[in-house]
C-alpha cells in the first residue's frame, strides 16, 4: 500500500463522518428554507426581513447576512457558515492526528523505517488530507444542491463550485495550522487543546468583529474572516482572489514550516526543548495524595485538560455575557410573529432570559463535547491496556464504571461554576441584574445533563467503543439544533422534544423538576446499562 | 501440597480454532511453574481468563480457592500481574502511575517500591512515554512485585530488559518464592523457564500438549545422532532400528533423532564399518520445538 493510500485511509472516518453530517444538514437547510420561506415575492420579503433581524443577533455564531429571500443568499448565512466549523473541527483533528496521533501509535517509526522521508511523509499526509477534504465538501455541496432543486431553487454550479473551493482552502489552513502546532508539542491531546484554543480566539476575534466590536486590522489574522470575504453565491458577489489565495498560501506555508520542523526535531519529542531535567533520580511513588483518592484520581490526572476547558468557556461566557444588551435592545419591540414565537418559546424577556436562553444552551452543547470526549478517553483506556491494568488491581469493574460518571460529573462541575461565575461577573460589570437564586440552580441544572451523557456514553463504550464517541456526539450536536431551530422553523413539538436538552427547560425563567428528573433518571439507566454491560464483556476486545 | 491454579475444561473459543480449549491445569503454591508455547498458542488468552479479564466460553478456574470470575476483587489483593501488551500511559510520570495504581490496591508501601525500583534501577521521575521498551517492562514488574503478592501472574516478563536486568528479575522470582509465593509464568524463552522454573506447561494450538517437571521433561529428551558410514549405509536396517526417528540420509551420512536404549541401534550397526558416531543430548527448546512439529 503506498503511503498516500495509507493518508486518505487515515482520514476515511472524517470523511464519511463530514459528508454524512454536514451533507444532511446542507440538505435539510435547502428544503427547509423552501418550506418556510414562502412562494411569492412579498412573503419572501417578510421572511428575509424576520431573518435578518434574527441574523444579526447571531452574528457572533454565523456570517452576515444578505439576500435572505433567496436560496443561496440563506444557505451561505444559515448553512455554509456552520458548516465551515464542523469541516475546521475535522481539520484540527486530523492536522493534530497527522502531526502527532501516528506518532503516538508507532506509525511514524514504521514508515520512517520503510525509507520514506520525513517530508515526504507529511507531504503525503495534507496531500491525502487535502484530497478527502475535497470529496467530503463536494459531496456536501451536491447533496445540499439536491435539497435547493427539490425546493425549485438550484444552486449555479459555477458559484457553487467556488463556494466549495473557499471552504476547502479554509479548511486545508487548520489542518495546516494544527499540524505546525502538533510538531510544538508532544501528545496530540496537547496538541488539539493548543490549536483549538488559538482556533477558537481567532473564531471570536471574526465573531466579535461580526458583531460590531472594533478590532481594527487585527480581523485580518483570522481566516474565518478570509473565508467570509468570499460570497460567490450571492447575487453581485464573487470569491475574493487575494484573500482565498491568503489562505492558500499560508496552508502551504504552515505546511512546509511543519515539515522543516518534523526535519529538525526528534521522534517522540517536541521542536523546542526545555532545559535538561535535574539528574535526581526518583525512587518512590508521587506524593500527590489525590492520585491515591477515588475520583478525584481520575480528574486530578485530567487537570490541565479541565482547567483548559474551564477557562475556554469563561471567556466565551464573558463575550456572550458582554454583548447581551446589544443584542435584546435590538430587537426592542419587534412584532415580528416567527420571532416573537421563537422568543416566547424560548422564554426570553429580559436581558436575565437573553443570558438563560444564549449562555446555557451554548453551555449544554459544550459540556456534552466535553462528555464526548471523556467517553473518547474511556474508549482508549481499553485499546491501549489502562483498563487492563487497572482491572489487575483489586478494582470491581462497576467501580470503574461508577468512579469515571462521577470523576466527569465532577470536572463538569469546576467547569460549568467557572465559566457561571464568569457569566455572573461579566453581567453585573455591563449593568445585567441576574436572579442569583435562578442563576446558581440554572447552572447546577447543567450537572444532570452532564450525568445523563455520561451514563449513555458509557453504556454506549461497553457496547462498542469504537462508534460510541460518534453516536454520543451526533446525540449532542442533532440534539442541540433540534433545540435552536426547532421554534425558528416552526418544528414539531416532538422534534425540539427528542433532544436531551428539552429536559434542562429554561430554568432561568421557571422550575421544570420533572424535566431534571428525567435526566437523572436516564443517567441512572445509562449508568446501569454500562455496568451490566461492562460487567459481561471481555477486557481489550 | 495446596492448590494455587486450578482449572477445570476452561475454554475460550474466538471461533477459528483460535483461543484456549479444554485446559485442565494445576499449579500448587510455592512452585514456579512455566507455561509455553509459541506466539498464538493460547497462553495470553489463558493468563487473561486467570485474571477475571474476559469470560470463559466453557469451564472454571479458581485461584487460591477462588472462582476468577466472581472472587475476581478480592483475589486481585493477592495476585501481581505482568501483562503482555504493555498500558499506554502517555504524559504520567512514573511515580504518578505507581501512586495511582497504589491507591487502588492499597497494599503497596512507598519502601516496597523504592526497593523494587532501586533493584531495577528505574527512575520514577520520568514521564512514561521517555521511557525505553526495557523501563516500561520495569515499571510493570515493579507493580507486580511491590505489593507481595502470594502469587505472581507474569505474561512474557522479561520482553525488552538486558541481560543484566534479566538477572535482576530472576532474583525477584527467587525471593518471591522463598516468601512462598506462586510464581505463574508464561513465556517462549526456553532458557528463562529452564533458569526459574520448577515445571511446564506447553500448549499448542489452543490445546495443553503436556505437563511435566523440569526433570522428567528432560527425561524426554532424545539424543541427537549422527553416523558417518565408510560405504553405502545400511539404509533398510537403520530404517527398522526402533526409536529412531526424522531418520536423513546424505552419500555415507546418516543422522536422526534417537529416544530410548541404545542396544538395538549398536546392534545395526555391529556389520558396518562405522568411520564417525556422534550422540547429543536434545536441549529443551528441541523438545518444546517436538511438540509443534
Amino acid at each position: 500500500m503506498t503511503l498516500f493510500r495509507l493518508a486518505l485511509r487515515s482520514h476515511r472516518t472524517g470523511l464519511l463522518m463530514t459528508a454524512l453530517v454536514v451533507s444532511a444538514g446542507g440538505l435539510l437547510n435547502a428544503v427547509g428554507f423552501a418550506q418556510i420561506a414562502g412562494d411569492t415575492p412579498s412573503a419572501r420579503a417578510v421572511f428575509a426581513q424576520q431573518m435578518e433581524l434574527l441574523a444579526r443577533q447571531l452574528t457572533y455564531l454565523l456570517p452576515a447576512p444578505a439576500q435572505l429571500d433567496t436560496m443561496a443568499g440563506y444557505l451561505t448565512w444559515r448553512w455554509f457558515g456552520s458548516a465551515v466549523l464542523i469541516y475546521a473541527f475535522w481539520a484540527l483533528l486530523a492536522g493534530t492526528g497527522a502531526g502527532r496521533g501516528d506518532e503516538e501509535r508507532g506509525l511514524i517509526e514504521l514508515w520512517l523505517s520503510t525509507g520514506a522521508s520525513r517530508m515526504r511523509l507529511l507531504e503525503v499526509r495534507a496531500a491525502g488530507f487535502a484530497a478527502i477534504a475535497a470529496v467530503s465538501i463536494a459531496v456536501m455541496l451536491a447533496v445540499t444542491d439536491v435539497g435547493a432543486a427539490i425546493g425549485q431553487e438550484p444552486l449555479p454550479l459555477g458559484p457553487l463550485a467556488l463556494e466549495g473551493l473557499a471552504m476547502w482552502v479554509l479548511t486545508l489552513f487548520v489542518f495546516a495550522f494544527a499540524l505546525l502546532v502538533a510538531q510544538l508539542v508532544t501528545t496530540r491531546r496537547g496538541a488539539t487543546g493548543i490549536a483549538g484554543i488559538v482556533v477558537l480566539a481567532l473564531f471570536m476575534l471574526n465573531a466579535a468583529a461580526r458583531s460590531g466590536v472594533d478590532v481594527g486590522a487585527v480581523r485580518w489574522l483570522s481566516p474565518f474572516y478570509l473565508f467570509e470575504r468570499s460570497a460567490p453565491l450571492l447575487r453581485g458577489g464573487s470569491l475574493e482572489f487575494p484573500a482565498t489565495a491568503a489562505l492558500a498560501v499560508g496552508s502551504v506555508l504552515l505546511i512546509a514550516i511543519a515539515i522543516a520542523a518534523f526535519i529538525r526535531r526528534d521522534i517522540g519529542g517536541p521542536l523546542l526543548r526545555g532545559a535538561p531535567r535535574s539528574s535526581r533520580v526518583a525512587w518512590r511513588p508521587s506524593a500527590d495524595p489525590l492520585l491515591r483518592t477515588p475520583v478525584l484520581a481520575i480528574v486530578d490526572q485530567q487537570r490541565i485538560w479541565i482547567v483548559a476547558w474551564a477557562l475556554g468557556l469563561a471567556v466565551l461566557a464573558a463575550f456572550l455575557t458582554s454583548i447581551t444588551k446589544v443584542m435584546v435592545d435590538a430587537f426592542g419591540n419587534s412584532d415580528i410573529p416567527i420571532l416573537r414565537a421563537y422568543f416566547e418559546r424560548a422564554g426570553i424577556n429580559a436581558y436575565a432570559d437573553f443570558v438563560g436562553v444564549i449562555w446555557f444552551s451554548t453551555l449544554l452543547l459544550l459540556i456534552s463535547l466535553f462528555v464526548v470526549v471523556q467517553v473518547n478517553g474511556w474508549a482508549a483506556d481499553d485499546a491501549e491496556g489502562r483498563l487492563e491494568t487497572i482491572l489487575s488491581a483489586p478494582v470491581s469493574r462497576a467501580r470503574v464504571v461508577v468512579e469515571r460518571v462521577a470523576a466527569v460529573v465532577v470536572a463538569c462541575a469546576v467547569i460549568v461554576a467557572t465559566s457561571s461565575l464568569a457569566v455572573y461577573l461579566t453581567a453585573t460589570s455591563t449593568g445585567i441584574s441576574l436572579p442569583a437564586g435562578r442563576f446558581v440552580f440554572a447552572s447546577a441544572a447543567v450537572l444532570p445533563v452532564a450525568y445523563a451523557f455520561s451514563g449513555i456514553g458509557h453504556a454506549l463504550v461497553g457496547w462498542r467503543p469504537r462508534v460510541a464517541v460518534a453516536i454520543l456526539g451526533a446525540l449532542a450536536i442533532v440534539g442541540y439544533f433540534a433545540q435552536q431551530f426547532g421554534p425558528l422553523f416552526q418544528w414539531p413539538d416532538w422534534v425540539t422534544n427528542i433532544s436531551l436538552y428539552a429536559l434542562y427547560g429554561t430554568p432561568m425563567s421557571k422550575d421544570d423538576w420533572s424535566g431534571i428528573a428525567t435526566l437523572i433518571v436516564i443517567g441512572i439507566a445509562g449508568t446501569a446499562v454500562a455496568l451490566v454491560v461492562m460487567r459481561r464483556r471481555d477486557v481489550g476486545r | 501440597m495446596t492448590t494455587a491454579i486450578q482449572t477445570k475444561g476452561l475454554t475460550k473459543d474466538y471461533g477459528a480454532g483460535h483461543g484456549i480449549f479444554d485446559l485442565d491445569l494445576t499449579v500448587n503454591e510455592g512452585e514456579v511453574f512455566g507455561f509455553l508455547g509459541p506466539n498464538g498458542a493460547g497462553k495470553t488468552t489463558t493468563i487473561k481468563l486467570l485474571m477475571g479479564l474476559i469470560h470463559a466460553t466453557k469451564g472454571s478456574a479458581t485461584i487460591l480457592g477462588l472462582d476468577v470470575d466472581r472472587d475476581a476483587v478480592p483475589l486481585k489483593h493477592r495476585i501481581g500481574y505482568v501483562p503482555g501488551e504493555l498500558p499506554q500511559f502517555g504524559g504520567w510520570r512514573g511515580s504518578e502511575i505507581v501512586a495511582y495504581i497504589a491507591g487502588l490496591r492499597g497494599d503497596m508501601t512507598d519502601s516496597a517500591v523504592e526497593a523494587v525500583a532501586k533493584r531495577l534501577d528505574l527512575d520514577l521521575g520520568r514521564k512514561y512515554r521517555e521511557y525505553s521498551h526495557g523501563n516500561k517492562q520495569k515499571l510493570a514488574l515493579l507493580l507486580a512485585f511491590a505489593p507481595m503478592p502470594a502469587l505472581l501472574i507474569l505474561d512474557e516478563p522479561t520482553s525488552g530488559l538486558d541481560p543484566l536486568h534479566q538477572q535482576e528479575f530472576y532474583g525477584l522470582v527467587r525471593d518471591a518464592r522463598a516468601r512462598g509465593a506462586t510464581i505463574f509464568i508464561s513465556s517462549h524463552v526456553l532458557s528463562e523457564v529452564e533458569h526459574v522454573c520448577d515445571r511446564v506447561g506447553i500448549v499448542r494450538e489452543g490445546h495443553l500438549a503436556t505437563v511435566g517437571q523440569l526433570d522428567q521433561l528432560a527425561g524426554m529428551r532424545a539424543h541427537r545422532i549422527e553416523i558417518v558410514f565408510a560405504g553405502p549405509p545400511p539404509v533398510e536396517r537403520i530404517r527398522a532400528i526402533p526409536g529412531l526417528e526424522q531418520v536423513a540420509v546424505e552419500d555415507h551420512r546418516v543422522s536422526g533423532m534417537f529416544r530410548g536404549e541404545f542396544e538395538p541401534l549398536l546392534a545395526a550397526l555391529a556389520n558396518s564399518r562405522v568411520t564417525k558416531f556422534e550422540s547429543r543430548e536434545t536441549s529443551l527448546e528441541e523438545i518444546f520445538l517436538g511438540f509443534y512439529k
